[in-house]
């Protein structure tokens, strides 16, 4: 039985090396300046065994959303969630990435600056996963309008090009 | 000549054969369940969804012990039964990604390989406890009979800015360093309630530093960090500065002498065993994974490191076969490593600065299979990794270039695999699709389709001009210092209405009082569609909202024009020209989804006048004179506007 899976496992190795292989996700976040992008790069797994691909593309924007959401670390100026803010889950539709965030994203110190620098960090980030063109934000399973007192529309799928 | 040297604790070994992760992933786990008592922060915490896995310990995700830890450390967890990832985001932040069948995982953009891969058992996501305690800058000790959930002082990066040093440390706890001993030649720093692997003496030599030595003291209940720094003559510290609760920079200034060139040390202080035993008998063993010695024929005989032509040239000789594989980091963060794996190094470690384009360099055992070169570059050099029969050459170029590789992988010895970058999907950098543009002219920002296919706007009422006060009523917006946004934005829109009358202009306010536009209370939605149809409805020529811009912290200050729509530039590029002679900061013009911008049909902008959360934005706004001349810039925008764009013939569709 071992000599089976460890062949099992020399075969996939062999047949899966190259691809996929060193894959790698942009993590952007919105500088302090409130409109230039920065980005550190996070390295992305090969589909697994018995990973199909819809699995794959689902595990990979929730991970792609959860970095977003952190950010980068704090000794890098960034424009950041407000804290507390989590990824409660994330689906995808088509080329639709809908994101679940945490109440605590309410918590906006007022202004535009976070609310933009937030959005347009997640939504770079997340529409860099391949097949991914458009988020949908949703709070605590709830689509709203905009954040209580915000500014950004958030009722629509956000793009690359709203910014 | 700036260069950084980071004292990081290893974990783990990495990339094992891809057959053992196989098994590893297949394999059933051999495990019992326990449970564990250990004392964290002086709170007992039950840890009772644990497994013993061989000689390690799984911790279920599900654990009550485990999520108070979570919470009392600052992190979050975020998995659900079916997903492949188990994610952990620490307090740092960092994102700490473990996945169901992968013995690998990563901290932020560094991967590392766990004693055994995560599985789930029924609806409950098990991870290698040590693994995640280590990611937690915790650790796992023994006190007697007591286990003590240990906050470690996790890093010391050490960064050299001309003639001045810092280290910043960061704990896995608070951490504020107090002076315990001071001479002229050394300066010692305890870190109390930490402890540390990170134990040995490190040569520094520049910026008034000879060298840094980390040591531990207390018990492992009551641990502390000892962190001693000899100084050169005429050095001296600067007082600890707080960056936040976790992170501390200390830092030193030279006497102005340069620093002698360091050469390497032979032997670093060698690292004594971690603080306490390992937890073992009743409670699951949780100790680091053996230090076996496997039998690698390979070693690393030597290093060195050469001027060629347009850069220098880092040459590893190897004697035997092995496997390689290579990261770099992006800027400003200009670090290589390269890890040779199988492979044994001979001869002491490595710790040495070097001229330019290199800052420094370090060879160490990284783990007991893998040889570690790191180099620190003075920039973001081209780099050619080129494998031989018996050697690995790295060559750092002078020059700096973009957009490069950041991994790749291959083979040195009899059978040499040529080293290629590792494939990778690369969003295409945003700056160039979706840049600003540089005036008004410039069409280089993308609008949507929803806003390209729009009829062109032509105003019912040319004489007419919109403003928005932003918030009001139920919504008093940012709040600092007792003073509201809701009450600034409307002075300055009375004080804007004033002057455009007087001008000749027709004003309608969506307010003009201090309440709701919509209703009191009314959602976000209603209350924006509010002022929207009021400009709408009216058929504006224009229409300017108003607003007072904040952030968590008091940095970012200035003033910004938000628009949306194509035609929304033109208008915004006129403001920011007339607001720049504010006295604040000119952020220019950003492109957003906001909703007052978006749903308007006439040109648009939204100015965030000032940062109330911004000491001297703060001063600004709160005069009254400051506010008359934006509303004096505001008219003059206005002027210029119609001027230069007059309302075309046709009526409004």
């Amino acid at each position: 039985m071992l000599l089976v899976i460890v062949a099992a496992g020399t075969w996939y190795y062999l047949s899966h090396r190259g691809a996929g292989a060193g894959a790698t996700l942009p993590v952007y976040f919105t500088k302090l300046d409130g409109k230039t992008l920065g980005d550190l790069s996070v390295s992305l797994r090969p589909p697994q065994p018995g990973e199909s691909a819809a699995e794959h593309l689902h595990n990979t924007v929730l991970y792609a959303a959860v970095q977003a959401v952190a950010g980068p670390p704090d000794d890098v100026q960034a424009v950041r969630f407000p804290s507390g803010t989590r990824v409660l889950g994330v689906s995808v539709d088509g080329s639709t990435a809908t994101v679940d965030l945490s109440k605590e994203i309410e918590r906006q110190a007022g202004g535009s600056f976070g609310e933009n620098g937030e959005f347009k960090g997640l939504v770079y980030t997340v529409t860099g996963v391949p097949g991914i063109s458009a988020v949908q934000v949703t709070i605590e399973g709830e689509k709203l309008q905009t954040l209580p007192g915000g500014h950004l529309e958030l009722d629509q799928p956000l793009h690359r090009s709203d910014w | 000549m700036n260069w950084t040297n980071r004292f990081t604790a290893p974990i783990g070994s990495k990339f094992a054969a891809a057959a053992f992760l196989l098994v590893a992933a297949l394999a059933i786990p051999a495990v019992a369940n326990t449970s564990l008592t250990a004392i964290y922060q002086q709170q007992s915490i039950r840890f009772t969804h644990l497994e013993s896995y061989g000689n390690d310990t799984a911790i279920g995700v599900d654990d009550p012990g485990f999520a108070t830890l979570l919470r009392e450390s600052g992190a979050v967890l975020t998995w659900k039964p079916g997903e492949r990832y188990v994610l952990i985001t620490t307090d740092v932040p960092v994102v700490v990604s473990f996945s169901i069948g992968d013995r690998r995982y990563d901290v932020g953009p560094i991967s590392l390989q766990a004693s055994f891969a995560p599985y789930q058992r029924g609806n409950e996501a098990y991870l290698p406890f040590n693994e995640v305690l280590h990611a937690l800058d915790l650790a796992l000790r023994q006190d007697g009979a007591v286990a003590v959930v240990q906050p470690q002082l996790a890093s010391l990066d050490v960064r050299n800015e001309g003639d001045r040093v810092t280290l910043l440390a960061h704990g896995g706890a608070p951490i504020h360093p107090r002076i315990v001993q001071q001479s002229g030649a050394a300066v010692t720093y305890e870190f109390d309630g930490v402890g540390t692997t990170l134990t040995g003496t490190r040569p520094i030599g520049a910026g008034g530093v000879r060298s840094v030595t980390i040591a531990q003291s207390g018990t492992a209940r009551d641990p502390k960090a000892l962190v001693t720094v000899q100084l050169m003559p005429g050095a001296a510290p600067a007082a600890p500065q707080q960056t936040d609760d976790r992170d501390v920079l200390l830092g030193f200034t030279g006497s102005g002498a340069p620093a002698a060139p360091i050469v390497a040390e032979q032997s670093p202080t060698p690292m004594p065993p971690a603080q306490g035993p390992p937890v073992s008998s009743t409670a699951p063993s949780v100790a680091a994974a053996p230090a076996g010695n496997p039998s690698a024929a390979t070693t690393v005989t030597g290093v060195t490191v050469q001027r060629v032509a347009g850069g220098v040239s880092v040459t590893i000789a190897i004697a035997g076969n092995a496997t390689f594989e290579w990261h770099r980091l992006r800027e400003p963060d200009n670090r290589f490593w390269v890890d040779i794996q199988g492979a044994q190094l001979q001869g002491p470690p490595i710790e040495q600065n070097e001229p330019s384009p290199l800052l420094s360099m370090r060879v160490r055992q990284d783990d007991p299979t893998t040889v570690r070169v790191a180099l620190s570059l003075s920039g973001p050099k081209s780099i050619e990794v080129s494998p031989s029969n018996n050697a690995l050459d790295v060559e750092v170029g002078d020059n700096d270039v973009a957009d490069v590789p950041r991994s790749g992988s291959g083979s040195v010895g009899s059978v040499v695999a040529v080293s290629e970058p590792n494939a990778a999907f690369v969003t295409p950098a945003p700056s160039d699709e979706y840049a600003e543009p540089q005036n008004s002219q410039d069409t280089t920002w993308k609008f949507g389709p929803r806003d390209q296919n729009a009829p062109q706007y032509v105003p019912t009422n040319p004489r007419l001009i919109v403003i928005d006060p932003g918030h009001g009523g139920s919504d008093r917006g940012t709040i600092h210092g007792g003073v509201e946004e809701a009450v600034l934005t409307l002075d300055m829109a009375r004080r804007l209405r004033d002057i455009l009358i007087s001008r000749g202009w027709q004003v309608k306010m969506t307010r003009d009082a201090d309440v709701d536009v919509y209703a009191p209370n009314a959602d976000a939605h209603q209350e924006l569609q509010a002022r929207a149809d009021v400009a709408n409805n009216a058929g504006a020529r224009l229409f300017l909202s108003i607003h007072v811009n904040a952030y968590i912290n008091a940095g970012p200050y200035g003033t910004t024009c938000y628009i949306s729509k194509a035609e929304d530039v033109a208008f915004a590029r006129i403001l920011e020209t007339h607001l720049a002679a504010d006295g604040t900061k000119d952020d220019g013009v950003i492109k957003s989804h906001l909703y007052v911008t978006l749903h308007t049909r006439m040109p648009a902008a939204l100015v965030e006048t000032a940062f109330l959360s911004n000491p001297s934005d703060y001063a600004l706004l709160t005069s009254a004179a400051w506010r008359q001349k934006v509303a004096q810039e505001m008219a003059d925008a206005i002027g210029q506007y119609t001027q230069e764009y007059p309302v075309p013939n046709q009526p409004a569709q």
